[in-house]
């Protein structure tokens, strides 16, 4: 199931909350909108957290995680560390990486068991990964940009990449992350797909001027709703072409 | 979203408010005082000014309408020939050129009166000359009244016109009058266009919008046609003909086989035929409406023979519905959808830009890597939730629902405790310090600390066991108790001796690293001087002296320590604050310049007949020194000369 969401007049969801398999962290914001809009999806299934990551709302930029695990910058204050520890199941462990690059979210892009990473982090945070995590981790970079974790979405049925990716780079992508991928756009177009989208193995959230036939996109090589990655080679691919050109 | 927006047109003044817009413009935003007595080249200047600022606002405000309305020769054909039809092209391009060449007019009179102004030699003349240049500059544009009129009623129909989108995904409704292609429009998009039952109920076009195949497409409805050579056609049926000549749509052909529209079947079909030049290339459905009345296979022969013989084209298509019954409407629609959008693909992966989004089309699959299963983790509860319906009474109670119920955004202030995975509920609401004895408690919080606790101890007690804390000198004094020899006088000189040697060859070491530092050494002399107690003590220790007798000594030297207010009594601290010295230093002393520095009376003595005898000799010139007071001019000439005017007689 795809839906439309925005956080406060922002399309860029993939920003403001980040979605995984065994939980949902959303922002603190103005209103209680946003953070509603997951719970009356997820709310029976998995804890849907507000939080802050060191003060700021971006906190889908500045965190990765998958349901084992949740990696913190090292700018997260010590009450939001503890508030996260309270919150989250006692099978997801935390971890606070001391980072250079230390908006995570961006500089890595995961799902249950691969991780794509930024060329240029530290050996030791891709231990880290590994450990807390427990994923396999790539060296990647997505259309010749090093930030991964914001220009892909994965999960572990599928993956949205960025509009530009080459034929090669999806396939060897593909092999690496064992997922069928896709380049496609969130957001009418808009190329940043990490940010404009949080996706889990059955649910997904994109931003409000998603058109309708990128969300029939994510639907299809999502799985979600029983709709097959083939789609978008056969029933989509007419209005795929009449859109695009 | 569409290219063409026509409803952004600014209103047309009609000739006289144009006028009174520019002559009020000009009034207001030039100055408006000047006297018989200026200098006649301020004059001349002022009404130069007046001129000038009139042809500017005239010429900016015929620019903006120019460049308002569209040029006939720029937009979408189907555009300019929709101008064509409604306005006629050459009365608008008329209107508009005029418009144009008033603007030059009104420019080349300013200029000439400005010239005229240059030579004016008193005001009057001035004046005379801005009102005959405001005057005809009046003449032109209320020669321009009809043109205004006409652009005015222009734009007003543009504004109303139907904004389509030329380039789109466009279903285009043709047929004789009355036919049903109104009712069809209105099954299909949300347009509500008038459906009456006779002939020419739709006079323009009307268009509307639905989505099918997660696109978005345009449908117009277009006016009937009857079947009469192109010139006899009136300006209602000339819209739709532009329409199908100049958009690139699927067009859906409407016959009644019923003949209930007025028109037999063999009129429908000859229309057919005779603007069937207009539908080359395009995807063309035959749609016979109204099949509740009559079907195709309830026709005569003839007429059968006459629709198959149009079929017979492998461009038309043939589709049957009924707007009244609903029968065959959505088939209809979804196969002129259908049609269109697979010769739209077919066109477009023929074209170059395709190459560019290829990569879009390709569904990466991926290739075996190990034996590891990847498989999706969906809990079980995904299958079996209810979804979130807002009107069922027993829903979920949402945050925002909370938030409503106390006061809205910004006045609810939302509960982060709630939902606390934690072993005991009671715990929820604990208060954590942040901070204890000037310590962050979270820099001492471990999950592992009780497991940690108890290994080190067990290490301990293993290093205890093993015998690792037992000294060396221990280890000496068993050594020779166990041999049973007493420490004789010998031994324990030789003791001494090497602990002498090691003493100097740590100093040797200490000595070698102080050298080898960057900075310069620090004289002893100085040293001496810097040397604290802790220092002395230091010093003192290493030769072997009692450290009591000399930190003694220090001690004595230094102020005692006031206690703190804290004392049981307050009078009591008072007073052992007088005791100490600590009244006389509160309260500062200040000592003459010349006092300063100096030993004793004596000494004063001495620095005074010093400096008596430095001054001496300036003393004898008399010369002025900065300190004299001087004014060097009594009446300055600024401030006394000259009329008096407001605000100066202060400043004197």
């Amino acid at each position: 199931m795809a839906v439309r969401a925005q956080f406060e007049s922002s399309n860029e969801v993939g920003v403001f909350s980040k979605l995984t398999n065994a939980y949902c962290l959303v922002a603190i914001g103005g209103s209680e909108n946003f953070y509603s809009t997951f719970e009356s999806d997820l709310g029976d299934v998995i804890p849907v957290i507000h939080t802050s990551i060191a003060g700021t709302r971006i906190i889908g930029r500045l965190t990765a995680g998958n349901r084992h695990g949740l990696l913190v910058p090292s700018t997260t204050t010590d009450q939001e560390l503890q508030h996260l520890r309270n919150s989250l199941p006692d099978d997801v462990a935390i971890q606070r990486v001391e980072e250079r690059l230390s908006a995570l979210g961006n500089v890595i892009a995961c799902n249950d068991y691969v991780a794509l990473v930024h060329p240029d982090i530290d050996q030791e945070t891709e231990e880290i990964i590994q450990d807390v995590l427990k994923v396999e981790v790539f060296r990647q970079t997505i259309a010749d940009n090093v930030l991964v974790g914001t220009y892909c979405a994965i999960s572990n049925q599928g993956g949205l990449v960025h509009p530009r990716t080459t034929i090669q780079d999806q396939d060897e992508l593909s092999s690496l992350l064992q997922i069928p991928l896709v380049a496609g756009t969130v957001n009418r177009g808009s190329d940043v797909i990490g940010s404009g989208m949080v996706v889990n193995d059955w649910a997904a959230y994109a931003g409000l001027d998603t058109t309708s036939t990128e969300l029939s996109v994510i639907e299809s090589i999502f799985k979600l709703q029983d709709s097959q990655p083939s789609a978008i080679v056969t029933d989509l691919r007419d209005a795929l072409v009449d859109t695009f050109s | 979203m569409s290219l063409y927006n026509f409803k952004k047109i600014q209103v047309v003044p009609s000739a006289n408010d144009f006028l009174d817009i520019i002559l009020s413009k000009t009034q207001r935003k030039t100055p408006t005082v000047v006297h018989p007595n200026y200098k006649i080249s301020r004059i001349r200047q002022f009404y130069m000014r007046k001129v000038k600022f009139a042809q500017d606002a005239f010429e900016e405000k015929f620019a903006s309408l120019l460049e308002d309305f569209p040029k006939v020769d720029s937009i979408h054909p189907f555009y300019a020939d929709l101008i064509n039809i409604l306005y006629d092209k050459d009365h608008y391009k008329l209107a508009l050129g005029q418009l144009n060449t008033a603007r030059h007019l009104i420019s080349s009179v300013a200029k000439d009166y400005v010239r005229l102004l240059k030579f004016a030699d008193s005001l009057f003349r001035c004046k005379r000359l801005k009102v005959a240049a405001l005057g005809r500059m009046g003449t032109i544009v209320k020669r321009q009244k009809d043109s205004l009129a006409y652009l005015e009623q222009v734009r007003q129909h543009l504004a109303r016109l139907p904004s389509i989108d030329p380039n789109t995904r466009t279903l285009i409704i043709c047929g004789y009058p009355n036919v049903g292609k109104s009712s069809f429009m209105n099954k299909v998009t949300r347009a509500d266009v008038d459906v009456q039952p006779y002939a020419f109920t739709t006079k323009s076009l009307f268009v509307g919008h639905m989505d099918y195949k997660y696109l978005r497409w345009q449908v117009i409805d277009t006016p009937g046609i009857l079947d009469h050579p192109l010139e006899d056609r009136n300006t209602i049926e000339m819209q739709s003909i532009t329409a199908l000549a100049h958009l690139r749509a699927c067009v859906m052909f409407f016959i009644d086989l019923s003949e209930q529209c007025g028109y037999s079947i063999e009129d429908q079909i000859n229309l057919f035929n005779s603007i069937k030049p207009l539908f080359a290339n395009k995807p063309t459905v035959l749609v016979t409406s109204k099949i509740d009345s009559a079907r195709l296979e309830d026709l005569s022969e003839d007429n059968q023979a006459l629709v198959r013989d149009i079929l017979s084209d492998s461009n038309v298509e043939m589709c049957q519905l009924s707007s009244h019954t609903e029968e065959g409407v959505m088939e209809t629609r979804n196969r002129a959808c259908d049609r269109l959008l697979s010769t739209r693909v077919e066109a477009k992966m023929k074209g170059q830009k395709i190459n560019d989004v290829l990569n879009r089309l390709h569904l990466a699959q991926p290739e075996k890597r190990g034996d590891m299963e990847r498989l999706p983790c969906i809990p079980a509860a995904v299958a079996t939730r209810v979804k979130y319906d807002s009107n069922d009474p027993k829903r979920r109670r949402l945050e925002r629902d909370v938030e409503e119920e106390n006061g809205g955004a910004g006045v609810h202030s939302v509960d982060l405790h709630k939902h606390y995975l934690l072993r005991s509920d009671d715990w929820k609401y604990d208060a954590i310090p942040e901070i204890m004895n000037g310590k962050n408690v979270a820099d001492f919080v471990d999950p592992q600390i009780e497991e940690q606790l108890e290994m080190l101890e067990r290490e301990e007690e293993r290093l205890v066991k093993e015998g690792f804390y037992e000294s060396d000198e221990d280890e000496d004094g068993d050594s020779d108790s166990a041999n049973g020899m007493e420490p004789t006088d010998n031994a324990r000189i030789r003791r001494m001796a090497r602990k002498i040697r090691d003493r100097k060859a740590l100093m040797n070491v200490e000595r070698r690293l102080r050298r080898s530092r960057s900075s310069a050494p620090m004289p002893q002399k100085v040293a001496r001087r810097l040397a604290t107690g802790d220092q002395l003590r230091e010093h003192l220790e290493g030769l072997g002296i009692d450290e009591a007798i000399s930190s003694a000594t220090a001690r004595s030297r230094s102020r005692r320590p006031v206690k703190r207010t804290r004392s049981p009594s307050r009078a009591e601290s008072m007073a052992r604050r007088d005791e100490t010295s600590v009244a006389a230093r509160a309260q500062s002393v200040v000592v003459a310049r010349s006092e300063t520095g100096v030993k004793n009376p004596v000494q004063l003595k001495q620095s005074e007949r010093l400096r008596n005898v430095a001054q001496r000799p300036r003393n004898l010139n008399g010369r002025v020194g900065d300190a004299d007071r001087s004014i060097i001019s009594a009446k300055p000439r600024h401030l006394f000369a000259g009329k008096r005017k407001m605000g100066k007689t202060d400043r004197r």
